[in-house]
């Protein structure tokens, strides 16, 4: 089977060409995303306009707030998915929008700092020891 | 052959008997698999906010499968099942098929069936999220309909996202969430909460206190119908006035005082 692309970098660079190819900034995504009733400052946005935000965020710009707040809200419901008439994949679009915002600043990262001694920890107290050994 | 790979992800660690259980299931259902998970099997998304971080456990975690000769991978986790559809597999040889562990347990359904040894009497309402791209929508009622004495509660609710834990990261939409599932089951005259995945369970396992509905994981319903015996401890302790005295001291000892009293007591106290 052919591997379409090199790396996670060239999957997102390839991604985010065809996306901003693709994209009529219809607003059709946004529309029909059951997030946004809890995204404040994306409430009442024109469909249009936010969609070019989170293209911006897309390409390492900073967006307005109604996108970054759109894009950090986005839970992966997939809604948009099908409603999008341009196949552009939207949920996709906001997931890879949100890695570039996080590597850039524009929206602050997730804290996993703790996350695998978390996992951890809790292993140690719902296995054994033999279970932990054998499942790693 | 090598024996196919039950991949229950990281997080699941919290409830060692779901996969003590699952391994069991699938051995007696004449598919055995291994359980493999934890950091060191690491789908990435925990690091997402730093992708190149992501990328680097993602490739490690496909290059062991690859290497294991598995001829399949079960899944359980949602987000580790996205990111092998999305970035894993599109980044990265894969020599294996993978499916979520209810599709593997649905395909032997015709040997599941005659096992079902004891009737466990409950109506059930299964959570399901719109974003579940896995199948398990379907699978796991199916599932709940092969245990004797359960009913399965037709309701049109859908939650956002596809699991809990997602809703818990923006504020008001997990609240949110709870109560509408709870009005939803209340409506359809179901009396048990049945969780698809582990990060739903641990968000909602707190509506036995909060709303007095029993909330099972459907691995665990079909353990009672199997006859099976099991412990859902992470409940026990996130229902708990105290979880530290319901661990125990002895187990916290074992486990790591200040590990266990840094990381885990916070999760297992914060407001229900």
């Amino acid at each position: 089977m052919v591997v379409p692309h090199d790396n996670w970098t060239a999957l997102r660079e390839a991604e985010t060409a065809r996306m901003l190819a693709a994209c009529t900034r219809c607003g059709e995504c946004f529309r029909v995303c059951p997030m946004i009733a809890h995204a404040p400052a994306a409430q009442g946005a024109d469909g249009s306009a936010i969609v070019g935000g989170v293209l911006d965020l897309l390409q390492g710009g900073a967006g307005d707030e109604a996108s970054r707040a759109w894009t950090s809200a986005c839970t992966r419901s997939g809604v948009c998915v099908p409603a999008c008439p341009k196949a552009v994949n939207p949920m996709m679009m906001l997931r890879l929008a949100k890695f570039r915002a996080q590597e850039g600043g524009a929206i602050p990262p997730r804290d996993s700092r703790d996350a695998m001694a978390r996992v951890k920890t809790f292993a140690r107290l719902t296995m054994t020891e033999e279970e932990w050994e054998r499942w790693q | 052959m090598t024996q196919d790979l039950f991949w229950y992800g990281c997080n699941m660690t919290r409830h060692g008997e779901i996969i003590r259980l699952s391994e069991r299931l699938m051995s007696v259902l004449g598919a055995p698999a291994q359980p493999v998970g934890g950091p060191t099997t690491c789908c990435g998304s925990v690091k997402e906010s730093t992708p190149r971080i992501a990328e680097g456990m993602a490739n490690r975690t496909m290059d062991r499968f690859n290497e294991s000769g598995a001829a399949r991978v079960i899944t359980w986790c949602p987000s580790c099942h996205s990111n092998l559809d999305d970035f894993m597999g599109a980044a990265r040889t894969q020599r294996f098929d993978h499916l979520h562990l209810a599709q593997a347990v649905l395909e032997r359904a015709d040997v599941l069936t005659p096992l079902m040894a004891r009737r466990f009497a409950a109506r059930v309402m299964v959570d399901r999220h719109v974003g579940n791209r896995t199948g398990v929508n379907e699978a796991v009622p199916a599932l709940m309909r092969l245990v004797p004495g359960v009913t399965v509660m037709d309701d049109a609710y859908r939650a956002p996202s596809y699991m809990c834990f997602g809703l818990a990261n923006v504020p008001g939409a997990l609240p949110a969430h709870k109560e509408k599932l709870v009005a939803a089951a209340r409506e359809a005259g179901a009396d048990t909460i049945v969780t698809i995945f582990h990060s739903c369970h641990r968000e909602l396992v707190v509506l036995e206190r909060t709303h007095g509905i029993r909330v099972l994981n459907w691995v665990h319903v079909l353990a009672e119908g199997l006859g099976w015996d099991y412990a859902d401890e992470y409940k026990a302790w996130r229902n708990s006035d105290d979880p530290e005295a319901a661990i125990g001291a002895e187990r916290i000892a074992a486990a790591g005082e200040d590990a266990v009293r840094k990381l885990a007591v916070p999760e297992l106290a914060r407001p229900r």
